[in-house]
């Protein structure tokens, strides 16, 4: 292990970005669900950022009780001020935590990796909102939680008077998606938004992300068993329904469908389809024509042909290079080394890591205009 | 809670989409069918090793006669060239290649091939048994070249064997890139550039008369990668060049070499003083290879493509540029990037107006020279472009008339295996109203005349455009001919030949050609064979006595 971080320390030389740590994560049995996705999260630089600000304001806030956010915001401290600049790290009382908090999470079986991102971010959001709560209650203590880039169109447009909380986590892997459903007899839109925080997307054999997300946003028509009640109507009718985003978040999270539950099988069953993702992305199933340019930052790999079994590692961009994180090991890849996780053209195939969860970040700039 | 949009999603059926067991023998276009004609492949054991490794990429080479250039149509002067052909001949005959020479004849069937062909009807009464010997001697014919995994393979384009006549392995590293200049002067046509770097000149007739699986009598530039050991991307003869070729590299830099320089030089290039700028550096000493340096961008070129006069050089690569350069004043001229993402591949028409690149958008673009900027963008695919290709024999049904609207038709293959057919018609494609710069005024251009880039200083790439600004061009017709992810796809007068990255290729006889081609031979066979053949019959025929 310590001969793996001395080799990358040794790879990238004097390359090696000051300040920056790279440990890998210790696995306690199976958990390289956990290990995989929370190497990307600690590379999603400005949610580390922001969560760790976040702890340093808020440590001594009478010792509050240990929740997961708090376990991880100790985890990526405890990364980051490391002395060395390589090593392996035992995330335990993250896991501990997270057991306790989750009985799915609590057994030794194989967990899906996109779950325990869903469930973490959900969660790491209740317990800013609680405490904003508990800090209105208590205007003594303000908290940097409270109302950080708070879109103007936000409360409104959902209809709730009520402003929703935006906290840190929401300014980065939030978007709105809209829903415009059309009302084929009296051809009244009626739009409904929704936010988000990753995107699950129905793959294709041998497709890209961007005709995954085209396939996302197309038309679907709502009819015979499964109309539309149209309020106008009063009745149900024919509809045209179709999804777009609305506001592209910051952080594009986008999960592959690659676990598909097969009817005729009666069981769950990993698509290995090869589906191609590229460094850089727009959206084309934007409302407005954005333009937003996305870079891959990170991707979260499922290795193994069925669902209920098999390993996650993930890839990593850090300072323009690119890293493989493997449970405790970490090493350097060529950035062409991406592709080999695009899954298999054939069905079957000794090819079985496979890019599960990507993560984008916005490079800020739209060319508009 | 927060994901409620996921769960809504999961009615489309990607499991419907799964491998469709039988994919057609032909495809469907208005101007008739094409039929699949040949597949060409290699030995199957090799796949395992190739996969994920290497992608396939195919050249096409049309050996002629020699000296072929400057053959004359009238039968008089054919006299001379047949006679350059028997010299030729006896060349090789002499070198002490001569016994294997014709052991290639026997070995590959070449009296198959063309018994009972349409050609020999058109030689009148010459003794068929001659001709065949002496064609096959002389390595006469169209041949694909490609590369799988740690080979160069290469079949005859005109015969129905699956399998390839040659194969030549390399050790040292995977071939990964390879060109062909049909009018070579001296004996090597043939460039193969490495993963390793390498790069290796060769005769390709004098691999075809080898019974050996090792490259023969081959110049071998950057050894090992001395120059540069990045890997080869892409690989070129200079048109009209006289013997000069480009190679590109991984690392973003281009090399020019002279092939009747030594190959073994010791040219070293100054450091590169800004990765981000475009830099030229010649060698120190003239006689050394290669003789100059580009450095183009910054990560790797992807591909490279010579216009057909030779005067312009294109590239794209994986910063998403599209650079055009004026190569004998070493210059950038224009260019520009792609919506997002790297691009895959090149191309030019053949009147030098249009470009088309294919990449990691999904998007097939055009690029006009006469407007330095992209003046469409195709959409269709469903995944990466990575081939493109202007059909040059295409001519559009109504050009007879007026000559106002010239149609240019190209074709596209994908990672989404499907091959595109597509129409380019100048005249309709209007640019939607732009905003133009603050102060000017909303102008309305067509393709063909604009004055958008006066202001555009020389050597300025152009950014992404955005979505709206953009023409959108739709497909003719879309087809899914292959199981895998393709690599590329060539147009030649009869056919269209399209090739996956695992080393599989299809050759699709054009409406009108497959009917009438139940033989072996093809046009190109026809039209270059029957100029010289009864002379090339009667005179060098005397070998046939071997057979």
């Amino acid at each position: 292990m310590g001969a793996a971080g001395s080799k990358l320390e040794k790879a990238l030389g004097d390359q090696f970005p000051e300040g920056e740590r790279y440990f890998g994560l210790e696995n306690f049995g199976n958990t390289c669900y956990c290990n995989s996705v929370l190497q990307a999260l600690y590379f999603c630089v400005p949610f580390r950022e922001q969560l760790l600000d976040y702890y340093a304001n808020n440590k001594n806030i009478g010792d509050a009780e240990e929740n997961l956010l708090t376990c991880l915001a100790d985890l990526f401290t405890q990364i980051s001020s490391q002395k060395k600049k390589t090593g392996v790290i035992a995330p335990k009382r993250f896991v501990q935590r997270l057991k306790k908090q989750n009985e799915l999470f609590r057994s030794y079986m194989h967990q899906d990796a996109h779950e325990f991102l869903n469930f973490l971010l959900n969660e790491l959001v209740d317990i800013l909102e609680k405490e904003t709560q508990a800090a209105k209650s208590d205007p003594e203590t303000s908290s940097p939680t409270e109302k950080t880039a708070n879109g103007p169109k936000n409360g409104q447009l959902n209809g709730v008077r009520k402003e929703p909380l935006v906290t840190w986590v929401h300014t980065n892997f939030q978007g709105i998606l809209t829903n415009e459903t059309k009302c084929l007899r009296c051809e009244t839109v009626t739009a409904r938004d929704e936010t988000f925080f990753d995107l699950s997307l129905d793959i294709e054999q041998n497709s890209s992300i961007t005709s995954c997300l085209k396939n996302f946003s197309s038309t679907e028509t709502l009819n015979a068993e499964d109309k539309f009640f149209c309020d106008k109507c009063c009745s149900l009718q024919e509809a045209q329904k179709r999804m777009k985003i609305k506001k592209p978040p910051h952080i594009l999270v986008i999960h592959l469908k690659r676990f598909k539950y097969i009817e005729q099988l009666g069981r769950y069953k990993k698509l290995s389809y090869r589906v191609v993702f590229p460094l850089e992305l727009k959206l084309s199933n934007t409302v407005e024509d954005a333009d937003i340019e996305y870079s891959l930052f990170a991707v979260v790999v499922h290795v193994g042909s069925g669902p209920n079994h098999g390993h996650y590692v993930s890839l990593v961009k850090s300072h323009n290079h690119w890293l493989f994180f493997d449970d405790e090991n970490v090493e350097m890849i060529d950035e062409s080394a991406v592709q080999t996780f695009f899954g298999s053209a054939q069905e079957y195939s000794s090819n079985t890591d496979h890019g599960y969860i990507l993560f984008y970040e916005s490079l800020g700039a739209s060319n508009k205009s | 809670m927060i994901n409620p949009a996921n769960g809504m999603i999961s009615t489309s059926s990607a499991a419907a989409n799964a491998q469709s067991p039988g994919l057609k023998t032909y495809f469907k276009t208005p101007e008739g069918r094409y039929k699949l004609h040949y597949e060409k492949t290699h030995p199957s054991g090799l796949l395992h090793y190739a996969h994920g490794k290497t992608v396939t990429q195919v050249t096409i080479a049309n050996l002629k006669d020699k000296p072929a250039p400057s053959t004359p149509p009238a039968p008089p002067s054919s006299f001379s060239a047949s006679s350059g052909v028997r010299s030729a001949a006896a060349r090789l005959l002499g070198t002490g290649n001569g016994s294997r020479a014709l052991g290639f004849v026997g070995g590959n069937g070449g009296s198959k091939s063309l018994s009972g062909s349409s050609r020999i009807g058109s030689l009148g009464a010459s003794s068929s048994s001659s001709s065949i010997i002496n064609t096959n001697f002389d390595g006469k014919g169209t041949y694909i070249i490609f590369n799988v995994g740690d080979a160069i393979f290469i079949s005859d384009l005109n015969s129905q064997d699956k399998d390839p006549i040659k194969s030549i392995h390399f050790s040292n590293s995977n071939p990964v890139c390879h060109a062909f200049d049909q009018d070579a002067k001296d004996g090597h046509d043939l460039l193969i550039g490495l993963n390793s770097g390498d790069v290796y000149s060769v005769s390709l007739r004098q691999q075809l008369q080898d019974v050996g699986k090792k490259l023969v009598g081959a110049h071998h530039y950057n050894k090992d990668g001395s120059v540069n050991n990045g890997r080869c991307a892409s690989i070129a003869w200079v048109p009209g060049g006289d013997g000069a070729f480009v190679v590109a590299h991984a690392d973003g830099n281009l090399y020019v070499y002279e092939k009747s320089k030594d190959g073994a030089g010791d040219s070293s290039f100054p450091v590169i003083k800004d990765q981000t700028q475009f830099s030229v550096a010649h060698a120190r000493y003239s006689k050394s290879n290669p003789i100059a340096r580009w450095h183009i961008c910054q990560g790797p070129i992807n591909s490279i493509s010579f216009s057909t006069d030779g005067t312009h050089l294109a590239t794209v690569g994986r910063d998403g540029y599209l650079r055009v350069f004026d190569y004998s004043k070493e210059q950038l001229i224009c260019g520009g990037k792609s919506y997002y993402g790297a691009l895959l591949c090149c191309a030019w028409s053949m009147d030098g107006k249009y470009i088309l690149t294919g990449g990691e958008d999904d998007l097939v673009q055009v690029w006009s020279m006469e407007d330095r900027k992209v003046v469409a963008w195709g959409e269709g695919h469903n995944s990466w472009v990575s081939g493109v290709a202007f059909d040059s024999y295409w001519s559009s049904p109504n050009s007879d008339g007026t000559g106002e609207t010239v149609m240019y038709r190209f074709g596209s293959v994908g990672q989404d295996t499907r091959l595109l057919l597509w129409d380019l018609e100048m005249d309709e494609i209007v640019v939607p109203l732009r905003r133009g710069p603050p102060g000017g005024s909303p102008t309305f251009s067509t393709g063909s005349q604009s004055a958008h880039w006066d202001n555009v200083p020389v050597g300025t790439l152009q950014p992404a455009p955005s979505m709206r600004d953009v023409p959108k061009l739709s497909p003719l017709v879309a087809h899914r001919i292959h199981t895998e992810p393709l690599s590329g796809v060539i147009f030649t007068q009869e056919s269209v030949l399209t090739v996956c990255r695992e080393g599989h290729i299809k050759i699709w006889m054009r409406p009108g050609f497959a009917e009438s081609q139940s033989s072996n031979n093809s046009e190109t066979l026809l039209s270059t064979s029957s100029k010289e053949k009864p002379l090339l019959s009667s005179k060098v025929g005397s070998s046939s006595y071997r057979q």
